[in-house]
């Protein structure tokens, strides 16, 4: 569904990119591994047409991604939430919402269910829905960049370090958004620092190291001591 | 009663009425320069260009209310062809190159001014003429109208950006670009849009101002440093800063020029100005710095 082929990009003048190759099939839960400032973030905002991407190929669902304007892109279904989370501050939570969900050509049935949906996994952003989104928690502004996303009603959610910063207990909740997305058939891009619960949401990861990809088997079969992730993560 | 006192109230109330036109100019500026960090040196031309607007629909039709919607609508879509064309692709680049593009277009409007209508003041006349006494000066009730005009066009503004899908998107656009386009917001055309917004609030703002200045192509020049200043003094981006500020600046002058000439009053904006970069950068009506 979406696949890429030898990406190069550049911020400035730096080289970030050297060459991304992965694929993410319908339903499927990807992980994507490697140490701080490899390149996962930029591959991320690739997607999203948010970096300058100078050579290669992104397509989705047959779509070239690199060919589309920025704007189009989530609009065929791809869902971002960055790493910094970047709620919209001064917004308050619904209209956090509405910038997904308000849209043309958005069905008004499918809208009331995305916002259920997103309510019962989250109660939290239903009590506070009038609260300006600037004055949520950490936690909180986790649960509505994810909610955010979601009301794109998109096939594939990009999620840049989720559980970044997160208590161990909403790092559980993320793992069971994760599911509930899976079980609706969302695919998942994760971008992870948390090895132990990549592996085990995930379907396949892949190992990432100086902007290429080096390394890609099926979740189930590392373990967080296997050598590899040793290597490539030095954890 | 005394003297002082009356002045004083007389005074108060010129400064609110060009407070708040000077407000409709200067929100044009602010809202411009929140959401596409744009300071728009043209600002005063199109200030000018609705005036001039106006003045040609209103010598036609000899209609007041006309010449002010020819006014904005013209210099609306004269916004939205300076920003395609001129600044878009220049967005998010150094802020230098806006400065000096738009600062470029000033200069192409005003010697384009002066080619086509001459260097001649032209007169708009006032929707209403008449004058209520207040104390012993006659006071124009155009001066009421044109203040409450401006504040009903602020509170429009604001009201079309609190509701409805559009004004969402200008609220997010100006909050973080690069999430407003990962949300499937056409970012492109809400600057467009957005842009051409501002244009025809500084010609409306321009025009309401037409019968009381007359319309000639310097008045953009003449009337912009103001602007710029209540822009500051209000917190860039900051709308109802920016009304607070202009509202603020106008009662400045005007009562500075109970005792002092009215060119030496610009002088007491100018220190509040410069009271506020020392004091608080961000501005003087911002609740929390951005």
């Amino acid at each position: 569904m979406l696949k890429l082929q030898d990406v190069q990009a550049f911020y400035g003048k730096s080289h970030v990119l050297h060459g991304v190759n992965m694929e993410v099939g319908g339903g499927q839960v990807v992980g994507l591994l490697g140490r701080n400032g490899v390149g996962k973030s930029t591959t991320l905002k690739a997607i999203m047409g948010l970096v300058a991407v100078q050579g290669g190929s992104i397509t989705f669902s047959g779509h070239d991604l690199r060919r589309q304007n920025p704007y189009r892109i989530p609009r065929l279904g791809i869902g971002y939430v960055p790493e910094d989370r970047r709620i919209f501050p001064r917004l308050t939570v619904l209209d956090n919402l509405r910038t997904g969900f308000d849209r043309p050509g958005a069905s008004g049935a499918r809208t009331q269910e995305l916002l259920e949906q997103a309510y019962t996994s989250f109660p939290r952003l239903k009590e506070r829905r009038q609260q300006v989104a600037g004055t949520l928690s950490g936690g909180e502004q986790q649960m509505l960049a994810i909610a955010r996303a979601m009301m794109l009603d998109p096939q594939i959610i990009l999620l840049d370090e989720p559980t970044e910063g997160l208590m161990p207990r909403l790092v559980g909740q993320i793992r069971e958004i994760i599911d509930v997305l899976r079980q609706t058939n969302v695919s998942i891009l994760l971008v992870e620092q948390n090895v132990p619960m990549t592996l085990a949401v995930s379907d396949r990861v892949y190992l990432m190291e100086r902007g290429a990809i080096r390394h890609e088997a099926p979740a189930g079969e590392l373990s967080v001591d296997d050598a590899v992730i040793h290597k490539y993560l030095g954890v | 009663m005394n003297e002082l006192f009356q002045d004083l109230v007389v005074q108060m109330l010129i400064g609110i009425s060009t407070g708040l036109i000077l407000a409709l100019v200067a929100s044009g500026l602010t809202l411009i320069f929140g959401i596409m960090d744009v300071v728009n040196f043209a600002h005063g031309e199109l200030f000018m260009l609705g005036a001039y607007m106006g003045w040609v629909f209103f010598t036609m039709t000899g209609s007041f209310w006309l010449g002010l919607a020819a006014a904005a609508l013209c210099v609306f879509v004269f916004g939205l062809f300076m920003q395609r064309s001129a600044l878009r692709s220049l967005i998010g680049s150094d802020p230098l190159t806006t400065i000096l593009a738009t600062f470029g277009i000033s200069l192409v409007l005003q010697t384009a001014a002066i080619w086509i209508w001459g260097p001649t003041v032209r007169r708009v006349g006032a929707a209403v003429t008449g004058h209520v006494a207040v104390f012993h000066l006659q006071f124009p009730v155009y001066r009421f109208l044109v203040a409450v005009l401006s504040l009903a066009i602020i509170t429009g503004l604001w009201l079309f950006m609190h509701r409805g899908r559009f004004g969402l998107w200008i609220r997010a656009t100006t909050q973080d670009r690069q999430m407003a386009l990962a949300m499937g917001i056409p970012v492109p055309l809400v600057h467009t849009v957005v842009f051409g917004i501002g244009a025809a609030m500084a010609a409306a703002s321009g025009y309401l101002y037409a019968p009381i200045l007359g319309v000639d192509p310097t008045m953009g020049v003449n009337n912009i440093l103001r602007a710029f200043i209540i822009v500051v003094v209000g917190g860039m981006g900051n709308l109802w800063g920016s009304v607070l500020a202009a509202v603020f600046i106008g009662i400045l002058e005007a009562l500075a020029v109970i005792w002092v000439s009215p060119a030496i009053a610009v002088v007491f904006s100018f220190a509040a100005l410069i009271v506020t970069l020392l004091v608080r950068p961000t501005g003087l009506f911002v609740a929390t710095p951005r």
